[in-house]
């Protein structure tokens, strides 16, 4: 049962519109994930929501990149940048926001369609299982 | 002595936990959802088949644990936890109490066995946890059981393989049989069924898929313990890894199983929402 972990990591690359939560990532967005624990705390979601950019700045290990995404709430840029949704919905449940309005963000389609598409059955697998074989 | 009666699955999104909370079950969004929980709802607490203990298996999102650790198996011994503040106020259900003697006995007896359990005390516990109680037990003044909590780290890869899981199981069954106390134990594996949280491909649900996962749970439980993480991701959605979390609870249970209730429901907000009922077969 031993699996290759250059090969096992590998394939995560070959699924389409999807980023993998690997150490690599993680690593990246250590302080991003870490300022969006901060969050958990309701002195902290008060401080951030009265001086959003003052908050970051007690955060001098996220970068400018994260920190402008951050602040846009641009959570499709923020899971390129080493984020994590499970972290992150810290940011959108401060912002009053449900997992399936943040979730479709991500998706090119308003709240509404996204969710009229999971009340038809959700997004069908097919031909989003593998970008190289394309089924 | 102790022994375990029953497994039984079920997906845990927070939005159900927000809808129990807001009163708004019986709103046409979310009727069907509950509805396939009304069968438990009545069996587990009938005497016979009510638990002592549950033993649920769930996985943190970044509540009790940050990026700072990382366990892969935890087991929660203090004698309670309390519900999290996942970012909108701690969900308002009753402070989870442990069975600690039991938990104590299992992380010592699993890591006889040569699983490494990491062992907490401090740690409050998110809507992985305390949504699947609301499902089987509601809106109870105090759950109706002991809880320990069995925490599984399927965010930050590698998670553990469905194999593993499986053997753990396995290994916390010897666990709750070689415990003195006459108890009636049940292992709850959580989380799933087919789901995406991110990018375009969010949104992705699998019926056959999913269908099948839980057909061969009964009929077929060598296939999944031998299904690698990226058949759950490409199948499943990145978060459909959650599933191997159910295998904790079927290894459980030993080789042959009968399945007593079951319930698919597309869509609980993200997510298709899964739910069975198992008894051991001999």
């Amino acid at each position: 049962m031993k699996q290759n972990i250059h090969e096992y990591l590998a394939e995560f690359d070959d699924i389409p519109g999807t980023r993998v939560y690997t150490t690599a990532r993680a690593r990246k967005g250590y302080w991003v994930n870490q300022f969006a624990m901060s969050l958990m705390k309701d002195e902290n979601r008060k401080r951030w929501l009265a001086d959003e950019k003052a908050y970051l700045d007690e955060w001098p290990k996220i970068t400018q990149e994260q920190k402008d995404a951050l602040l846009a709430r641009d959570y499709d840029k923020l899971l390129d940048l080493g984020g994590n949704i499970y972290f992150l919905a810290k940011v959108f449940s401060t912002d009053g926001k449900s997992y399936l309005q943040a979730v479709s963000t991500m998706t090119g389609m308003s709240v509404d369609d996204y969710r009229n598409m999971m009340l038809s059955g959700g997004r069908s697998p097919e031909g989003l299982r593998s970008k190289k074989k394309g089924y | 002595m102790a022994h375990i009666t029953a497994g039984i699955t079920s997906s845990h999104v927070p939005a159900i936990g927000a809808a129990v909370d807001l009163g708004n079950t019986g709103e046409d969004y979310w009727k069907p959802a509950f509805a396939g929980f009304d069968w438990t709802k009545e069996w587990i607490m009938k005497p016979e088949n009510k638990p002592d203990v549950v033993i649920l298996v769930y996985n943190d999102h970044a509540s009790a644990f940050d990026m700072n650790l990382i366990p892969t198996f935890a087991i929660g011994c203090a004698d309670e936890f309390q519900p999290a503040d996942e970012g909108w106020g701690p969900r308002p259900v009753p402070v989870v109490k442990n069975h600690a003697d039991l938990a104590w006995h299992i992380a010592q007896s699993c890591i006889l066995d040569e699983f490494d359990m990491t062992i907490i005390n401090k740690m409050d516990v998110d809507h992985g946890l305390t949504v699947p109680l609301s499902l089987m037990f509601g809106q109870p003044e105090d759950w109706p059981c002991k809880v320990v909590p069995l925490a599984v780290n399927v965010v930050t890869y590698p998670p553990p393989s469905g194999n593993r899981c499986y053997n753990l199981g396995k290994a916390i069954r010897d666990a709750v049989d070689s415990f003195p106390e006459d108890l009636k134990v049940q292992v709850w594996g959580t989380g799933g069924m087919s789901h995406q949280l991110q990018g375009t491909r969010a949104g992705l649900i699998n019926a056959e898929w999913d269908k099948k996962f839980l057909d061969d749970l009964t009929a077929d439980p060598e296939r999944l313990r031998k299904m690698p993480h990226i058949e759950y991701l490409r199948e499943a959605g990145s978060e459909g890894i959650e599933l191997v979390m159910w295998l904790i609870m079927r290894g459980a249970l030993g080789d042959k199983v009968k399945e007593l209730h079951r319930h698919y429901h597309v869509a609980a907000s993200n997510t298709a929402l899964g739910h069975i009922v198992l008894e051991p077969a001999e």
